[in-house]
Order: C-alpha cells, then structure tokens, then sequence
C-alpha cells in the first residue's frame, strides 16, 4: 500500500489525467478541508479515473444545497462531500455544552437535526450522486467531565444521538452513505487527528494524517461505486498461512495453532475466512509440493481455511505471475479483480512489476501477527451493500468448478447445457431486486454492452418510468442458484425500444443463457407496441467479448456516431431461446 | 539532496511553479498560488517532508523561502542538509 507524500499528491498536475475518464466530487463542507482534494485526486488516479473536484463556499452547506451556487451540484456530479463539524453548526453543543439549560439543548438538537434533513434534501433535488456524510466525532473529553457518559443528557449520549439522527436521515435517500468519523479517530489517535494549529489559523481542524485516513476511507466507497473493488484473494501458504515452510518443517514444525506463535496465523485465516463469508472468491498460489500443501489441509487440526473455500490453487513451481494468470483465466476474472498476498518481497515485487493492475499485500516473512490487521484495513474487497448473492457466492464458484468437470464428460456442448438442467428466470425489477440490480452496473465490466453504471435511486428512478423497462435475470441450475446475474434496461422512445444496459455477470457466461434473456427482452419490446429494437456497445478495455454481440444475433450495423456502435433490427424478431433449458420462468408479456 | 533543493522541490510542487523561478525572495507578494491557503499546504508538506511541527506562532512568520530555510535549518540542527 503505497504511501504518498502530500507534496507529491499536490504534484500531480492537471495534464497526466488528460484522457481518464472523470469522477466528479463536489464538497460542502463547514470547515476548512481542502487537503483531503490532493489525496482523493491521487488515490482515484490510481484508480484510473480523474477527479474533478469542486469546493463549495466555506459555511454554505445549507445554501449550496439549496442551489445557491450554480455549477456545484448537478446531474452529471459523482460524488458529494458533506464535512459538517459541529463546532461551527453548534457551537453551544461542541463547546459550551454545561451552559445550555434542557430547553435549550432540545432547541439545538432540533435545530441541528432539521439542518441535516434540509441539507440532504436539497442535494437530492439537484443531484442523484453518492452522498457521504462525514458523522460527528465523539467529544474525547466530554464535557460533564468522568459523569458525562454515565447521564443520558450528558454531551456524549446527545452527540450520540444526534448521529444516529444524521444516520436515519441518510437511510431515507438511496445512495447515501454515513463516514464514521470516530473510527478515522480512533485508528489516527486523537493527538495525531487534530491540528489545534491550523483550527486556529485557518478552520482547518485536520492533520495530514487524518485527512489520508478520511481520503483513504471515501476511496473505498469511490471503488465500490465504480466497481473496482476486488473479488478474488489469491494467498501464498508459507509464512501467509502458517508460520514456516511446510516442505521443510513438515506438518509438526509449522506454526499455526491456539497459542502464539501459530495463533496469530490462525487469526488471519479466520479473516480470510471471513472474507469468504462476504463473498469473496478464495484461491492459493504456493510454490510448494501440491501434495504437501494438500496434506496441511487435510491432516492440520487447527486449519480454519478448508479446502471448500477455495475457487482455485496453482501449487506449483512455476513463477507467480503465470499462475495468477491462470486464475484469473480459470475464474473468468479479471487481473484486476485479484488481491495477491505474499510475504516474499522478490514474488510481491514480481507481481507489481509484471501484472500491476494486481493489488499486492506484502505481509511480514518473520512474524504473523501483523497479518489480520494488514488484511481487514485495506478495504479493497469493500461493496456498498452486501446482497444474499455475495454471501453465497464463494459456493456458486465452487458448483461452476462442478460444472466443468461435468463439461468434461459430456459428448457435446447441447448435451452438457442440458444436464445443467438450467431454469432462467426474467422478470421487471421491484424493490427487492433493485440493490442487487444497481450493484451489477456497477461491477460488471466484461460481458457489459454500454458500461453504464448506476445508483440504486437511479435504477429505482428507471424502473418507475414509464418509458424504460427494468428487466432482471435468474439462474438456477441442479447445482445451485447463481442468483440474479443479469440486467436489461430498456428506454422507449417514438415505439423503438433501445438497450441502455444488457449485461450478465461472468459468472453465468457460456451457458447460452444470454439468448434466453435477449429473446424475451425482445418480446417484451414487441408487447409494448415497439417495431425496432435498437442496441448499443460502447468499447471499453474489458468488454472486447461483447463486440459483436449484436450482429451475431441479427441486428444491422447503424451509421456510426459518436465512439459507440449501434445495431438495430426490425420486431417482431425471428429470435428464439434455445431449447435445452428446463423450463423458462418469465412474466415479462401478458 | 541538500535543505534547499529539497525546501525549493516542495515549494515548486504545492505552489505548482517552477523550481527554477524560486529563489530566498519567493513570497505570497511574488508567488500566484501562495494565499493563506497555499501557505498552510505548503507548510504542512515542509513539516511532513522535514518530520517537523512548527509552531503556530512560527507558521505565521514564514512569508518567505529565506525565511523558511533559516527556520528550518535551525530546527533540523547543524548537518540537517543531509538528513
């Protein structure tokens, strides 16, 4: 995790973004935070992305979201800032807290809660951006002194209160989202958090190293709202997940156990575990004997991580980087869905050098105690909402590795798609449906026509309209249920039906399932009265796959515009699912 | 790297001009980019790149490179330059 300096952050200059695609950040802010723009600026960079980012007037938050400052807040903005520091929204409640009588602490607290709910109010009848909300820090000496905290009307307990109201208020809008400020204080440490310098000089309350850790946790939800957040934890076994070197040490002369030193690896694959649990995609790359590696798993009392957790495993002698590869390939991901850890400098250099879109977590060759805390920081693998399919999506890679062994044994590929006894289900979104709708056009970059991506209310917003349809996609086979792995909006204008977004999850790809759903967003287009369907790719790097998508399946080339190609073709169309599937459930044509 | 190169690097890179124009005399009267805010970035990169806390009363006074690469050399003590 690479550590910049605030000058050079500061250096980094307007042309080396030329060409990136941009993300737009407005900040409302009551205070002094400009130092949080060159970090937010570098880490998204990093990313691949430009920020653009635009400050609003310093104590203008009400107004600004008002629409007081033109240019702001728009529908083209990304992401909105709002630092409130409640100093200077109350200063009574932050520093002359003793001094209010109960009547006038309830006036306050009104005051203050009416303040956030027309703040965000306002935001949202301008922009349908994420909204982050950077909470209240807690008062780290309260200001009743040690009875403070033992008195429901002490400052703690109201300032308590008073974010859970901010909290609430957020959960009434879609694509709002609370910052915890006590954690960025708590893992700064108050003495390093504030600047009592510059809240003086310049109602900059901050340090550098507050702002990096406020930067480093609005970059989380930077990267889950882009879908560049990881998928994949591929670990190295020596010294990563028992202490030692297995082929050495054998299977008595490891450390992994309940007491130190092994306890600290047994920690951390509990993390790893834990990681699973969220759905992230478990696979090993160890230079090792596969055999030995094998035997730990099978024969080690103490191993948290089993062998059902794993997608993949390239135990072998080969380099590292050839073995992500594979992988990567093996799970249908990306390079850059990978996290590789490693406590060897020579593999985790390897690694940044050959294959940078990896992320690298170097953990210590000497010590494991470091490690969980390493792993459970970095918040590559962070999503915005945690939906039934992520939790069970460390399965459903295992039941897919099912399926290709039964690929294998079957004469052709009908034959196969057959005993996968395959049931899609397609259906228009409704409230259910619509996280898990959002958090698609949000990840989904390979098997993705038009890579647009969007907001839960947006897609609430589409799926109320009556000119657009939201359609979802299911899939169930004797293996399992891969849950909802597919979206199609389409957008009716003058009885033409076009294709906003069609997209599938990789985990569904191959399996012919896109035809189904096409076929039966093209009914549902006819059923509207259209007489054309038009459809759209927009290249991206990852969506290569999909470029002739259209016109394998009909569609006539338009004349060109723009940097996307479109393809229409006349309806009814002669387009029909393939046969081999089970049953197909759908209600999409009365 | 000696004080200066390094004190006129940082300079260059918060202020967004170039090293070569900056010299004892650079001061928010003479630089674009350093008003009050320019100076607090600016300070808060010296004291990070120098592993330094300036005073507040001292921050106030730094109104020019001379300036700054006095208070530092005096902070960072005899053979800073190369530290």
């Amino acid at each position: 995790m690479e550590r910049v300096t605030y000058a050079q952050a500061q250096a980094l200059r307007d042309e080396e973004l030329a060409g990136l695609p941009p993300i737009r950040i407005a900040l409302l802010a009551n205070i002094v935070v400009n130092p949080l723009v060159a970090f937010l600026r570098h880490a998204v960079f990093r990313m691949g992305f430009q920020a653009q980012c635009r400050i609003g007037q310093y104590d203008n938050v009400l107004q600004a979201a008002l629409g007081s400052e033109p240019g702001l807040l728009g529908s083209d903005t990304d992401v909105v800032l709002v630092f409130l520091k409640l100093e200077t929204l109350s200063w009574p409640m932050a520093r002359g807290f003793p001094g209010l009588t109960p009547d006038q602490l309830q006036a306050e607290l009104e005051r203050v809660k009416t303040y956030v709910i027309d703040v965000l109010a306002g935001i949202r009848r301008q922009t349908s951006a994420l909204i982050l909300w950077y909470g209240f820090e807690r008062p780290l000496y309260p200001a009743l002194g040690i009875a403070d905290a033992q008195r429901p009307e002490g400052q703690l307990r109201t300032i308590e209160t008073l974010n859970a109201a901010v909290r609430e208020a957020l959960h009434a809008h879609a694509g709002a989202y609370w910052i915890d400020a006590d954690a960025c204080l708590g893992r700064v440490g108050e003495k390093a958090y504030y600047d009592l310098r510059y809240w003086h000089i310049g109602k900059a309350p901050y340090s550098l190293a507050a702002v990096r850790e406020i930067a480093d946790e609005i970059v989380k939800f930077v990267r889950a709202l882009k879908g560049k957040n990881k998928k994949v934890l591929v670990l190295d076994c020596d010294n990563v997940l028992w202490g030692g070197t297995i082929g050495e040490d054998g299977l008595e002369g490891i450390r992994l156990g309940h007491t130190y030193p092994g306890s600290a690896y047994r920690e951390f694959q509990q993390e790893v575990v834990n990681l699973y649990g969220r759905g992230i995609v478990l696979a090993l790359c160890s230079k090792n004997n596969e055999a030995d590696v094998w035997e730990v798993f099978e024969r080690h009392p103490d191993m948290v991580l089993q062998r059902r957790h794993l997608a993949a495993a390239q135990i072998n002698w080969e380099d590292k980087a050839t073995n992500l590869r594979r992988i990567a390939a093996e799970l249908n991901l990306g390079l850059d869905s990978l996290v590789f850890v490693d406590d060897s400098d020579f593999e985790a250099n390897l690694i940044r050098q050959l294959l940078p879109e990896v992320e690298v977590l170097r953990v210590p060759s000497d010590t494991g105690v470091e490690h969980r805390s390493l792993l459970a920081s970095c918040g590559w693998f962070d999503t915005l909402t945690l939906s039934v399919e992520d939790r069970e999506r460390g399965a459903a890679y295992q039941a897919e590795a099912e399926r290709q062994r039964l690929r294998v044994a079957s004469d052709d590929l009908e034959t196969y798609y057959r005993s996968l006894e395959m049931v899609p289900e397609i259906r228009l979104a409704d409230p259910l449906t619509i996280p898990r709708i959002a958090q698609l056009t949000q990840k989904t970059n390979q098997f993705n026509l038009t890579t647009r991506r969007y907001s839960d209310e947006e897609i609430s917003r589409l799926a109320a309209s009556s000119t657009a349809d939201v359609i979802w996609l299911r899939l169930r086979d004797r293996f399992g249920d891969a849950g909802i792995v597919g979206v199609c909006i389409l957008r009716y204008e003058d009885r033409q039906a076009i294709f906003d977004t069609l997209l599938l999850s990789c985990r569904v790809l191959g399996r012919g399932v896109e035809d189904a759903f096409m076929a039966h967003c093209l009914q549902r287009a006819t059923s509207r009265g259209c007489d054309l369907a038009v459809g759209e790719y927009r290249p991206t790097q990852k969506n290569g796959q999909v470029s002739d998508f259209y016109q394998r399946r009909g569609f006539a080339p338009l004349p060109g515009e723009g940097n996307g190609q479109r393809f229409s073709i006349g309806l009814p169309a002669k387009l029909e699912p393939p046969g081999f599937f089970s049953r197909i459930e759908s209600e999409l044509v009365p | 790297m000696s004080l200066r190169d390094r004190v006129i690097r940082v300079t260059s890179q918060v202020l967004n001009v170039p090293a070569e124009s900056i010299t004892d005399d650079s001061s928010p009267r003479t630089v674009e980019g350093w008003d009050s805010l320019g100076h607090m970035n600016l300070m808060l990169a010296l004291e990070e790149e120098f592993g330094v806390q300036l005073s507040d009363e001292r921050i106030m006074q730094l109104l020019s490179v001379g300036a700054i690469l006095q208070a530092l050399g005096e902070l960072s003590g005899p053979g800073a330059n190369h530290a």
